[in-house]
């Protein structure tokens, strides 16, 4: 597999990784999963300065604050390996 | 087909689909919009009628999902559990296919007999994506769509495939995802403990669906009708595979992917999107915050500019109507002060400003349909949560500006209750149009040069005061929560001239509403409260109330006229402004030359101070109440208003005082 486990908050902008599972009540995890933030999926980071995150995750772009991504747990993608993961 | 048959069509899908373009170009001007039986959710109703058939359609409220964990998406499934429409139009975004289909998963569950109209196609082309209509439609076994909402395109065959579909003409074999196959053996053993305790309008399969993915609706439910003996089975099931949500959600994902993998086509995916290289500058705090301001200043000098001078034209012309129907009014003194001083006087006065509103709505929501507000509420984000909001209520405090009526009801974009709560009650402290003009007016006449820095610092002085009340409330009042910020940024996009004018029209027609009703309610029984029962203002019951509480007016600096004009406010606040003439007998047109003799600049800055921040205007209150939904906060909110006013005016007062002002 490879990739260092992490929360999607250390991610930088640019980054990529495959979520591996998401924290919390039912109610945010059911919500997370019909945007398509779930186990399995490949979220990009777009923009992480401080105040809520941006991610894009299949074409769509989510703005999330800080409490709801140090509960997602991903895999980071090294820039490298982005396509064999998908494979 | 038999004449004048009724069909009873669902329209579904999540935000930023186009849905609501869809809805109008199928309902055009039959549309009726009210609210959900009990819920402070809106609800959209049209008629769209094709070769004697009459297609009933209800808009469902936008959902990301069918779970209990929200309002909108309760209302949704119960619609299609209980009404069982003859079709569901589920819209769905062709640029982000795989979102757009969790969605379809979780209908095609509850076998609701689904068109999946699949609009955007145009965007979706433009970012190199292709989706082969036929392959999709054999997969997933409904009917697919091809559509272009904001160009029209589309609709002539959605709705003759509506009729193909409810006449059973075309088949209707949807494949359906499954859990995933590690727990496809639990499944199996909660259907066969729940199954024979599941009735009609339920089905099985959701059923079973909803209580591993642990919604709380349906478990409550079932835990009143099984059995206790099998009940604790299924409670030891669940609490044993404790990751069942994850299951059913991996499922769906799998059946998503088959979907896509089957369908979809990417082609050079190179091109830098519109949007990538917009948000790489309005979503950085540096550039988007002064952008931010930047654009809000210049909906406001758009607004005031076009507006203002339109307003005053309507307003020499309610004079005019006033004096034109004065001499057939007789000579009776009460018949003439209640239309022409109590009506036209009051509520007509409100209604001049609907060109100032409308320009002011209409540069809202033209930058909410092109997908700038979005933003906007995500740089304003790590300030709102100060005050213990987030990003999500900038949009109805910015609506707040025009009037408060709209932003109220606005604030049913925030899912979470509390928040909503918390938005509501601190709408009333955003400056609306009313409260600016009379700022400007008492200003003009009181501080002369230094009026606009005097207009300037007041509202920059309520806007500090909206800061501390949400400080002051979040801390005490709504303790302090978790509150998740989850928000779709939607793609840039040309504005579309047709929902920019649906929306203008429904938060005009808002204003109008309270306007034409409660205002002129409101201003007829404030006529009379100042002139029952002697014709004069001093011996009325209005002037006996203001009388006997003046002791209240010293330490704020305020006569009992002043507190008559604060009082006549509630009705409207450019009220006051008339209130004042009455009072000071000038009349309207007088009130600049005798407002410097009668009110020190102590005064009139305690005056303004408390206007601004005092219980808002009655089609306020009202709409306040209502989407509060109980007397508890609402009362709450009306007390926490008068104290803060009244504390600020004091203070205000006792500065300006020591500083020699």
């Amino acid at each position: 597999m490879g990739g260092d486990l992490m929360p999607l908050i250390l991610l930088k902008e640019g980054q990529e990784g495959i979520v591996h599972m998401v924290s919390g009540g039912l109610g945010l995890i059911g919500r997370l999963a019909s945007l398509g933030i779930t186990s399995g999926m490949r979220v990009k980071v777009v923009r992480n300065i401080g105040g809520p995150l941006i991610i894009t995750t299949n074409g769509t772009r989510i703005a999330i604050g800080r409490g709801q991504a140090q509960k997602i747990l991903i895999r980071r993608l090294a820039a490298g390996m982005v396509q064999a993961e998908i494979a | 087909m038999t004449a004048g048959k009724d069909l009873l069509v669902a329209l579904a899908g999540q935000p930023n689909v186009g849905k609501s373009t869809v809805f109008n170009l199928l309902t055009g001007l039959s549309q009726h919009v009210g609210n959900w039986p009990g819920k402070t959710v809106e609800k959209k109703e049209g008629f769209c009628s094709t070769n004697g058939t009459r297609i009933k359609i209800v808009d469902l409220p936008g959902s990301y999902s069918l779970t209990a964990y929200s309002e909108e998406e309760r209302i949704a499934r119960d619609f299609i559990i209980n009404e069982r429409p003859d079709a569901v139009v589920l819209m769905a975004n062709a640029s982000a296919l795989e979102r757009s289909l969790y969605l379809l998963a979780e209908f095609l569950l509850l076998k609701a007999p689904v068109i999946f109209a699949l609009n955007m196609t145009d965007v979706a082309e433009q970012q190199g994506i292709r989706i082969d209509v036929g392959l999709l439609e054999k997969y997933l076994g409904v009917p697919v769509i091809p559509m272009i909402a904001s160009k029209n395109r589309g609709t002539k065959a959605l709705i003759s495939e509506i009729l193909l579909l409810t006449e059973g003409k075309k088949e209707n074999r949807p494949s359906l995802a499954e859990v995933s196959d590690d727990h496809k053996e639990i499944f199996l053993e909660l259907a066969d403990i729940l199954e024979q305790y599941i009735t009609p309008p339920y089905l099985t399969k959701w059923t079973i669906t909803k209580i591993m993915e642990g919604d709380p609706d349906i478990t409550e439910k079932m835990s009143r009708t099984v059995r206790p003996d099998s009940w604790n089975k299924v409670q030891a099931l669940l609490r044993k595979h404790e990751d069942s949500l994850l299951a059913v959600v991996k499922g769906r994902y799998d059946w998503i992917e088959g979907a896509v993998r089957a369908s979809l086509s990417e082609f050079k995916r190179g091109q830098i999107l519109l949007t990538d290289r917009l948000d790489h500058v309005l979503t950085r705090p540096v550039f988007g915050i002064p952008i931010l301001l930047g654009v809000l200043a210049l909906v406001f000098s758009l607004t005031y500019g076009l507006g203002l001078p339109l307003q005053q034209l309507l307003e020499s012309l309610m004079n005019s109507l006033a004096g034109w129907v004065e001499p057939f009014l007789g000579k009776s003194f009460w018949l003439r002060g209640i239309i022409v001083d109590g009506l036209l006087g009051g509520a007509g006065t409100v209604m001049t400003f609907l060109p100032v509103l409308f320009f002011f709505f209409a540069a809202m929501a033209f930058l909410e349909d092109v997908g700038y507000m979005a933003r906007a509420a995500f740089v304003m984000d790590r300030f709102m949560h100060v005050i213990g909001l987030h990003g999500k209520s900038f949009l109805p405090f910015c609506l707040g500006f025009g009037c408060n009526v709209p932003a109220v009801m606005g604030a049913r974009i925030l899912e979470s209750g509390r928040i909503r709560f918390l938005t509501i009650f601190l709408t009333p402290f955003v400056p609306c149009t009313a409260k600016l003009a009379v700022v400007t007016l008492i200003a003009a006449a009181i501080f002369g040069k230094t009026a606009l820095i005097m207009s300037w610092a007041l509202v920059a002085g309520n806007i500090l005061i909206l800061g501390f009340a949400g400080f002051i409330a979040s801390k005490f009042l709504f303790k302090k929560q978790h509150m998740p910020f989850i928000m779709e940024l939607p793609f840039y996009h040309k504005p579309n001239p047709r929902t920019i004018g649906m929306v203008v029209w429904k938060r005009i027609t808002a204003f109008i509403r309270k306007a034409g009703t409660i205002i002129v309610i409101f201003s007829v029984l404030l006529w009379l409260l100042s002139h029952i029962p002697g014709g004069h203002i001093e011996g009325s019951i209005l002037g006996l109330v203001g009388q006997s509480i003046e002791p209240i007016g010293g330490p704020i600096g305020l006569d009992w006229k002043m507190i008559v004009a604060l009082l006549a406010s509630v009705t409207a606040k450019e009220n006051s402004i008339a209130a004042l003439g009455v009072l000071y007998g000038v009349g309207e047109e007088g009130i600049r030359g005798i407002l410097p003799t009668v009110m020190s600049h102590a005064s009139a800055l305690s005056f303004l101070v408390i206007l601004m921040l005092f219980v808002p205007c009655v089609a306020t209150l009202v709409v306040m109440k209502q989407e509060m939904g109980g007397w508890r906060w609402f009362l709450s909110s009306f007390l926490f208003m008068l104290v803060l006013s009244y504390v600020s005016g004091m203070a205000v007062y006792q500065f300006a005082l020591m500083v020699g002002l």
